[in-house]
Parts: structure tokens; sequence; C-alpha cells
């Protein structure tokens, strides 16, 4: 073990001390921040056209929208309640995109729901809530409690509005949250190939170079390549430590001078928003800012970053371990420093696959296939990562059994790929094809 | 009667269908330098590397001090390998600290052995420079001292003299005299036999994966004598061939000048090397005479090419 210690800290300190590790820990995380930021700032600004049907069967809307410019939304009016079974498939409501219901129970609950077709965008969601809830404002302002609007706007309770796909009209997915799994399995897949390439050519280099024999002339195989993913594995840790630190502290200065919420109302002056109500602008300026809500409210609000980061180092180690050794025993048993790149076309495709699984299950959680996809050792970082950030974690035992059947796969491949490594390792010359592997995998 | 460091037995190994050793036996003593000589693809380094523990071999097994050899065994042995490399990345001191460590030294240990050998090599300006910028022979420097950092017992060098200029050859020899002396025991593979004869005490020679011979250099020298004897001196020519009578035979001659010659005989009959000094003395003005031993050029030539042959 001390071999294997200190092999990983020579490995450490290479790639700590490389000026790639460097521009990575700056470049990377930055890049996340710009990126967050473009989402928070530009996310949807793609221009979606909506024909709502607005259902009001107590005329309490009175068959007006709040006053307004904008022609990317057109609202019509029923006086009568429609299911949304009939608004999707009867021909009449087909040329309607969404249909919102304004019942007696929205007075109440604040709660009011929108069947869609199509998935709106952002922007387009928070354009017809902002609409809506003014008018609403002014009705209930006015005929509930018959004071201003502004006073109202003071002691309110804001409108929920709960977008409902009609193709999916019980909600299974909770797409935005599970971007934020999505994004933190997709680090994990980026790592993993990054450094994983990083193992197999450090032992491409170092079999190429011979001083691989001097190495084992004091050590064994196995603490050679124990060292060399642990030290690969600690330098990628503590280039995730930087980014988590860099990425917290950009988020944390981004709420605090960027994205402060405007209609927070301790934020916000409501009196000059409503003298400029008519101003176009303004009133962008308003969706936007609810928009940036949206986006800081799950990154800042929603999301139980604690619980997922610690799952997050789980799956991480699991799923680098597990990938890690098929890297270094592919490095193992090139003939030369340049041979094997048709096996490693294989292995970023398994992790391309195992990124497009956590997009799969952004959009079906509760599939059959996920469940299973979720135990697959090869996808397991990802589509657990997805669905903890979706909710499923914090009480299903399913994440243990991902993540112990993935520690378990993890040692598995780490005895098969030490025997391909131990046999492979002084093997020179040759031209690495899956013979040779299943050759070094079945001695002794 | 000497002591034994190392003692293979009966070792066998092959790579799927190939046999890289077959029954091959042999013993180093303590404080020897010992030659493992053969030709390219013989089964040397295969052997060596079964004695370092980096492959096992399918049979046979390998005694260190007396004993079955253990990992930690690995820590008294030194090996250089043939194709030998460094981390490019790392300065000479760090490369050297890093092996050290390896092998169980502390670090103040390994600065103390670092002093010592940077300034046998006069290398002392290039501890803090990454070996990517040193030039070939003093990369071999460096791992020739990262070889012996540790004070190893045994230590085994695949080609060590390699890449570098006479004067660093003489060097290490030097070093390697300096070892010996103080009681450590040599594993010398290569092929150079003039550096076989200046510094081993006995050799094996491998060839097709089996062991030929094995011996101190003057027993595989005497074993492969010819029979020739050389007589340098000063006198006529026709004397010296009258003198020799029907006991011997001129071989071939050198002539040197001024009356001056070497001549090679072989024996006759049941003549001997006295008989031959007999015969000349008086007739000619011997100034000296030796028997000619092959040299172990010869020797290695002489062992492998008939086996070549014979396929």
């Amino acid at each position: 073990m001390k071999n294997s210690l200190l092999i990983a800290m020579r490995e450490w300190r290479a790639r700590v001390w490389s000026r790639s590790f460097l521009a990575m820990s700056i470049l990377g995380p930055v890049a996340v921040l710009v990126f967050t930021y473009l989402i928070f700032a530009f996310g949807d600004e793609g221009e979606q056209k909506w024909n709502v049907l607005v259902t009001d069967p107590t005329n309490a809307m009175e068959g007006k929208i709040m006053p307004g410019k904008d022609k990317s939304v057109t609202y019509s009016f029923a006086n009568t309640e429609i299911e949304h079974e009939d608004f999707r498939e009867g021909s009449r409501y087909q040329e309607f995109d969404a249909m919102i219901e304004i019942n007696r129970k929205v007075f109440e609950n604040k709660i009011s729901h929108v069947f869609f077709r199509d998935i709106p965008s952002a922007r387009l969601r928070t354009k017809v809530q902002y609409q809506v809830e003014r008018r609403l404002e002014e009705v209930i302002a006015d005929e509930k409690f018959g004071i201003s609007v502004q006073r109202y706007r003071k002691i309110k309770r804001p409108l929920t509005m709960s977008f409902v796909d009609l193709s999916d009209p019980y909600g299974e997915s909770n797409s935005l949250n599970g971007w934020v799994g999505f994004f933190l399995g997709g680090v994990i897949i980026l790592f993993i190939g990054l450094f994983g390439m990083t193992i197999l050519r450090s032992v491409a280099r170092e079999k190429s170079n011979r001083i691989v024999e001097v190495l084992m002339g004091t050590c064994s195989s196995r603490q050679l390549m124990t060292g060399k993913i642990l030290g690969v594995g600690l330098s990628a840790m503590l280039q995730f430590v930087v980014w988590i630190v860099i990425i917290g502290f950009g988020l944390y200065w981004m709420r605090e001078t960027l994205f402060v919420d405007l209609l927070d109302p301790r934020n916000a002056n409501f009196e000059d928003a409503a003298q400029q109500m008519q101003n176009q602008s303004y009133a962008a300026k308003q969706f936007s800012s609810i928009e940036y809500n949206r986006f800081v409210d799950l990154v800042y609000n929603k999301i139980n970053f604690g619980l997922m980061l610690s799952y997050f180092v789980g799956f991480f180690i699991g799923g680098y371990l597990f990938y890690a050794a098929f890297f270094a025993s592919l490095g193992a048993s090139m003939g030369t420093e340049s041979d094997g790149q048709q096996f490693v076309l294989p292995l970023v495709f398994i992790l391309l696959i195992s990124l497009y699984t956590g997009y799969y299950t952004m959009n079906y959680p509760g599939s059959t296939l996920v469940e299973w996809l979720q135990y697959v050792p090869f996808t397991a970082p990802v589509v657990a990562m997805v669905k903890l950030a979706q909710g499923y974690g914090e009480n299903g035992y399913q994440i243990y059994i991902s993540m112990a059947i993935l520690y378990a796969s993890a040692v598995g491949m780490l005895l098969i790929a030490s025997r391909i490594y131990k046999n492979g390792i002084l093997q020179f010359g040759h031209r690495l094809r899956l013979v040779h592997l299943l050759k070094w995998l079945r001695k002794t | 009667m000497n002591e034994t460091l190392l003692e293979v037995r009966n070792i066998r190994k092959s790579f799927f269908r190939k046999e890289a050793l077959n029954n091959v036996s042999l013993t180093v003593n303590k404080g020897e330098v010992f030659g493992l000589l053969g030709p390219n693809g013989a089964g040397k380094t295969t052997l060596i590397r079964v004695i370092n523990r980096i492959i096992e071999p399918d049979e046979g097994s390998v005694k260190f001090d007396g004993h079955l050899m253990e990992a930690n065994d690995l820590r008294r042995i030194g090996y250089l390998p043939e194709e030998r490399g460094l981390f490019k990345d790392m300065t000479v001191e760090n490369h050297a600290l890093f092996l050290g460590k390896l092998r169980g030294l502390q670090k103040k240990d390994i600065q103390n052995k670092m002093e010592f050998w940077f300034e046998t090599f006069q290398m002392n300006d290039w501890r803090k420079k990454r070996i990517e910028q040193l030039s070939k022979g003093m990369a071999q420097k460096v791992q020739f001292i990262c070889t012996v950092l540790h004070e190893p017992d045994l230590l085994i060098l695949d080609e060590p003299f390699s890449g570098f200029d006479p004067v660093n050859v003489e060097l290490i020899k030097k070093q390697l005299m300096s070892m010996r002396a103080e009681g450590k025991t040599i594993i010398l593979s290569t092929h150079n036999m003039k550096n076989v004869e200046e510094i081993c005490d006995r050799a094996a020679l491998i060839h097709e994966a089996k062991k030929i011979t094995e011996g101190t250099i003057s027993e595989l020298q005497g074993a492969q004598k010819t029979g020739l004897y050389a007589v340098r001196f000063r006198g006529n020519m026709l004397t010296f061939v009258n003198a020799l009578w029907t006991g011997f035979e001129v071989y071939d001659k050198t002539e040197h000048g001024d009356n001056r010659f070497t001549v090679r005989v072989t024996m006759r009959n049941e003549s001997s090397f006295d008989d031959l000094l007999n015969v000349l003395i008086g007739q000619v003005s011997i100034e000296s005479a030796w028997e000619v031993m092959p040299t172990m050029q010869d020797v290695f030539i002489n062992l492998v090419q008939p086996v070549s042959n014979e396929e």
C-alpha cells in the first residue's frame, strides 16, 4: 500500500503542477459560470408564439388580459369548463397551443393549471404567468378586497402556474431540476473521460519509455495500477473541489449582484412599476427578472446541493474507479503509444451513451428502462444523479442499490483490469487486438 | 568456499507457445561480478525479469540469500533494465527521491547518498533540471544513480555501458569495481565481451532459452582453448623453425622488424609447453611465451554458432 501511495502522490503532483490542470481548474468553472449567466440572462430569447385558450366559467376576467403590445401570446376566452382530455382531443381546440384554467379555486389557492401541447420556453411561461397574474390581481384587488392593485400587490400571495404537458398530464417529470442532475452527471462523465484518458496516455507513455520496468523491479503491477488510478483520481477530486469553490462563489456573487430578485417585495418599487406598466421595455425587463428568479430559485433554493454533492462524490468515485480500471488496462495493453485508438472509441461511445441515458431519464424518469439503467454500472452515475435531482433519492432505497452495484462492479473491474494490466504491461511492439486482451485476461 | 547469494533453479517460462526459458539454473556468489551472456532473444531479459519478480516463472524457483525470494528482497536489488526510462517531467533530484522512497529509503538518507553520487558523476549543476532537459548520457547517469542509490546487495545491470562515451564507461566500471570491493554482487548482462573479460569473475551463456555453459571466465576460455602457444623472440626465423623439429608446427607468424617475431605454434604428439621452451632456449632469444587463450568474443561465437548451424 505504501508503494501505491508513493506512486499516487507522484501522479498527483505531476498532474496538479501541470499547466493544463491549472487551466482546466480555472477555465472549466469560469466556462460553467459564463454558460449559467447566459442561460440566466438570455436563455429563452427565441420567440415562440402561443395561442392560448383561457377557460373562465365565472367570467371573472371578463375576457380581458393585462394590456400590452406583446404579440407572441394570443388569448381567447371560454366561459365553460373544459376537461384537458377534451382539449387535447377535441377538433375545435386544435388551433390552441395551451389552455389556462381560471376557476373559483384559483382565487382561493392561487394555483392555476396550464395545459400545453408543446413544451413552452421558460420565457414564454414567464410571460403568460406575468400577464395572467396581473389581470387576476386587478380582479381580486377590486372585487374581493376593494383595495388598489398597488396595495394588493404588497400583501398578495403570488400565483402559481402549474404547467401540465397534455401528453404527460400527471406530470411525472420535473425537468428543470432534472437538468441540474444531468449537469452533475455530465460533469462526472466529463471528468471520467478526461482523467480516464489521462490514465491511458500516462500508462502508455510509461510503458513506451520503459520506466515501468524500473518501477516493477520494486513494486507489483497491481500496486502500480492502483497508485496510478488513485493519484489521477485525487487530482480529479482536487480539480472538482476547485470547481465547486469557484462555481459556488461565482453563483453567490451573481445572486448578490447580477440577479437580485426584482420582484422580491424587499427589492421592488411597485409604485414605479405600476406607473411604468405600459412601458414594454420595462415589462420585458420584468419578464427577464422573473426568468432569473426561476433559474436563480432553482439553483439557489430548489436543489438540495448538500444531498446532491454528497451523492455526486459517491457516484463520481464509483464511476471513476469503474471506468479508470478500463482505461488503465487499455493503456497497459498498447503495443505502442499511439496504438489502441480503436479501443478508445468504444469507450468514448459508452461514455456518450451514458450521458444520453441521463437525458432520457430527464424525459422519462418513471420508465422501466430507466429503472434498469440506474442499476447498470456504465450508466448509473448519470441516471442516478438525474433521478436524485428529480427527488427520488431522499427516501428511495434504489439509490443505495445502484451505488452498491456500482462499487461492486468497480471492484470486479479493478480485478479484471489488473490481470490485463499485469500481463500486458511488458508486452511491446504488437498491434493491439481483442484477442490479446482475452489472452491476458485468461492468463493467471 | 564461496557463499551463494542467488540461486536460480530449473526455471521454465513460455509466452503463449514460445519458450523463453527452458530449465535454466545458475548460481551467483556473493561479492562476484557475474556475466549473463547470450545473443539477442536468448532469454536473458526474461531471466532477469523472473529474478526481479516482474514476471512469474511457469516452473522453477529463485532463492535469494538462502531463502525463496520474496517481495521484500527486491529492496536489496538494484535493477537497471536495458531499455530504461525516466519520468521526463520530473527534476533529477525529485526522480532520485521518488525511486529512493519506493525502495524504502528515508528522505534524509536519499539526500546524503545523492550528494555522494552527484559529486562523483559531477552532476551537482543538473540536480534541479528536468529530465527532458538532459543529454542522453547525462540521463543515463541519472538512471545509474537511481539504480545504486539504495546500496543494493545485488545489482542487476542490463547493458549498463550502452550509450556512454569511453570516459563515462571507465567511470562506471570504476564504480562497479569499487562496489565489488565492498562485497556487493553484480549481474552484468552485456554483449560487450571485452567488458566481460575485464570485470566479470564468472559468467553463464544462455542461447535459445537454454543455459549452455557457466563458470569462471578462465574456465570458459579454457574450455574453448585451441592448443595454440605463442612465442615472442629475437633471432633468425629459420633457426626457430628448425628448432621446432617434429614436435611442433608453426600456426602463423607476425614480424615486428629488427629480427623480432611473434609465432604461434601448435603441439604435435605429446609435446608440452615446457618441451617447446626447451627446444627453443639457446636457439633464439625468447622475450616472452604464453598459452594462447581464446577471447570471450571467441568463446561466445564458438558456443553460439554451432547451435545456430544445427537449425
